[in-house]
């Protein structure tokens, strides 16, 4: 039977002719989540440029990354996998790979010279036995802080550059009746807020440390007190209707003066564009209070599932090799509120935010990776995000406990 | 014969996915299925989770609240209708309309409500009263009540419509004998019909039982189990861990342990239930 539809499927390959046949290679089916209008617009660049090269895209969005991601597992298991899919790079993908779920596109890759032109952080995550199994498209960075300008300057205080500062002016906006900090209070931006507390008190090398090793002794250290200390005396300065919050409507607090800052990642400049503003007047941006200059990444990749065999087919060759070209990720980046994955890149047609981030990432020692989905296991994530909400919502746990419940969940989840 | 494809359905599709959920629990599998045992070192896990516990917890406060809220007040709400109220026929179109909708648009609706930004709070300080307080939604320790009460507002309508149905089936000769023979109202309620209505208890009790055990959406859509995890039940954390953790292992486990716990709750009752049925029977 089996036999019998091959021959059949041939003959019809041939009947069409070799014409349709090298056409049909050429057409990737792309899974993703992206489904808001920026994100559309976004992707719409690297749909238009693999068009442009002569690929047929096959548009399949899932709303919700768990969604897309389950589904994008799942249609791997059944034997109908899409052949280009978003997922976050890290510990799930290298999973994928072990089962041999995975096309590699090493070859792009080696052409391209991806391993100089990415972030060495980056390179690794993207890696599974020394060959590249994603396409990093792009860097989002996590320790941003945006405030607005008259507020603060109506208060007369200057943009805070260390904790101690910010707690200092926090005081002050409170006492003139502006809410300090516009938090949307979920537990992953919770985690945004408290990762931008750890390195601003603790430092970049510490941070780069406790994320990498998940050590025991780090996470029971007085540095890590210190920051749960800082991280709680944030609390009074959020207003009562934060839980449950949207990140947007906690950035609109912002634009509209109603909050003075907000401690969230540079997709919230997509929010402040679309209220009118441009990035860097009415609000501005710069790095959340710290003792040294770094850049906490997050990012956001294409993986290529395995169609038959090992090797990629040209259609996703293709598809990786669009997807890092300069003029498609200055075109992708601008529209998504995000910095190009290439470092080499001209950054002089990007906003004041995304140039500085341009600028800082030139320094290796600036990078640091996120916690969510990419840099620590996902089970990791998970738990970091759950003691991090539960220690932020609860009004009577001390420092010290919430410090030995986030050492706890950390060491039973990796 | 004819009953051999549904059983096969239901033998597979039930009982081989309950025993396919315990074997993935036996094992650390994370994003994917994988069968490298490692006996019960996710149990181990689960029960040092601190949000476990909470959910378990909760799952027990939100039961007994949102069955006893709905067993009472739809009772009550079906004996003031069937005291022949007028316009019945609107009073129970309007308790039967949350129904209508989704647990999803319930809690929205809720949220919206409970907001202290922006519902009722924020309405009656407006009318006047500073001093008004309803913040349950963003008070981790009260968070849960909210739940039940946004369940009760959506379900009591169908508890009422069952009790209503029981009560127009009593035998209306109790009703006169029981004028004839002076007893009050109340007492003709409390000592005669609702032990009579022992089988409607029942099945709202399990109706409601069941709705309470796989409550995920409403949690998701009103608090998203928050603030903190303080508001999350275990249908949610099964789903997280399963769906966003890639912690299969993990989740299948607390998928397991939940289902014993209903079967541990539900079992005694069901058979205490069944067992009288058939005993009366006899009489």
């Amino acid at each position: 039977m089996m036999k019998f539809s091959k021959i059949a499927a041939s003959v019809a390959f041939l009947s069409v002719g070799v014409s349709a046949g090298a056409l049909h290679a050429q057409t990737a089916e792309v899974l993703h989540w992206w489904t808001s209008g920026s994100e559309q617009a976004a992707l719409g660049e690297i749909r238009k440029a693999f068009e442009a090269k002569g690929g047929t895209w096959v548009d399949t969005p899932i709303a919700g990354g768990g969604n897309a991601r389950a589904a994008a597992v799942n249609r791997m298991l059944g034997g109908d996998a899409a052949a280009v899919f978003q997922f976050s790079i890290g510990q799930q993908l290298r999973e994928l790979a072990d089962q041999g779920l995975l096309a590699n596109v090493g070859d792009v890759a080696t052409a391209e010279n991806w391993d100089e032109k990415l972030p060495p952080l980056i390179v690794k995550a993207a890696k599974y036995d020394g060959n590249y199994i994603a396409a990093p498209i792009n860097i989002h960075g996590e320790n941003w802080m945006f405030y607005n300008t008259s507020v603060l300057e109506e208060a007369g205080i200057e943009v805070p550059k260390t904790w101690d500062d910010f707690i200092a002016a926090a005081e002050k906006l409170k006492a003139a009746g502006v809410t300090p900090i516009g938090l949307g209070g979920q537990p992953w931006q919770e985690r945004i807020m408290f990762n931008s507390v750890l390195l601003g008190v603790a430092g970049r090398e510490f941070y780069a440390e406790l994320y990498s090793t998940l050590d025991d002794d780090l996470l029971k250290s007085d540095t890590m007190r210190k920051v749960f200390e800082t991280f709680a005396a944030l609390k009074p300065f959020v207003d009562e209707a934060s839980p449950g919050r949207n990140w947007n409507e906690a950035t609109n607090m912002v634009a509209k003066g109603e909050a003075a800052f907000q401690f969230m990642g540079d997709w919230a400049k997509g929010e402040i564009i679309a209220a009118g503003i441009e990035p860097g007047t009415t609000v501005g941006c710069a790095f959340a209070p710290a003792i040294d200059t770094a850049y906490i990444m997050t990012v956001d990749a294409f993986a290529f599932s395995a169609m038959d065999g090992e090797d990629a087919t040209p259609a996703q060759t293709l598809m990786a090799q669009v997807m890092l070209e300069p003029d498609v990720q200055i075109a992708f980046n601008k529209k998504k509120g995000s910095i190009p994955a290439r470092l080499d890149v001209p950054a002089d047609s990007f906003d004041v935010c995304a140039q500085t981030a341009i600028k800082t990432l030139q320094d290796k020692k600036t990078h640091l990776v996120s916690t969510g989905l990419f840099g620590v296991p996902s089970a990791v994530s998970g738990a970091i995000d759950d003691t991090i909400s539960n220690f932020w919502n609860s009004a009577d746990m001390s420092p010290e406990e919430g410090q030995a419940q986030f050492q706890q969940a950390i060491s039973y989840a990796k | 014969m004819a009953l051999i494809p549904a059983m096969t359905i239901t033998i597979v599709c039930f009982y081989g996915f309950i025993i396919w959920t315990f074997v993935i629990s036996l094992t650390r599998s994370r994003l994917l299925p994988v069968y490298k045992f490692t006996g019960f070192e996710q149990y181990v896990r689960l029960f040092a989770n601190e949000r476990w516990w909470t959910a378990m917890q909760n799952l027990a406060i939100h039961g007994f609240l949102f069955i006893g809220g709905c067993v009472v007040f739809g009772y009550f709400l079906a004996i003031l209708i069937d005291r022949g109220v007028k316009a019945e026929g609107m009073f129970r179109t309007l308790f039967m309309l949350p129904l209508s909708m989704s647990f999803i648009v319930t809690g929205v609706i809720w949220q919206w409500v409970m907001n202290p930004g922006l519902g009722l709070q924020e309405a009656v300080r407006a009318l006047g009263w500073t001093g008004f307080e309803f913040n349950w939604i963003v008070r981790p320790e009260r968070s849960i009540y909210t739940l039940a009460i946004a369940g009760i507002w959506q379900q009591v309508g169908l508890c009422m419509a069952l009790f209503l149905a029981g009560l127009r089936n009593i035998d209306p000769n109790i009703w006169k004998a029981s004028r004839v023979d002076g007893i009050p109202v109340w007492r003709v309620y409390l000592h005669i019909i609702t032990p009579m209505m022992r089988t409607v208890f029942f099945t709202v009790f399990i109706l409601m039982s069941a709705i309470v055990m796989k409550a995920f959406d409403l949690v998701v859509a009103l608090t998203g189990g928050g603030p903190g995890f303080s508001s999350d039940l275990p249908a949610r954390f099964v789903v997280d861990h399963i769906l966003n953790r890639q912690e299969l292992g993990l989740g299948a486990a607390g998928a397991f342990v939940l289902l014993c716990t209903v079967i541990a709750v539900i079992s005694p009752y069901i058979y205490f239930e069944l067992k009288k049925e058939r005993g009366g029977r006899g009489h």
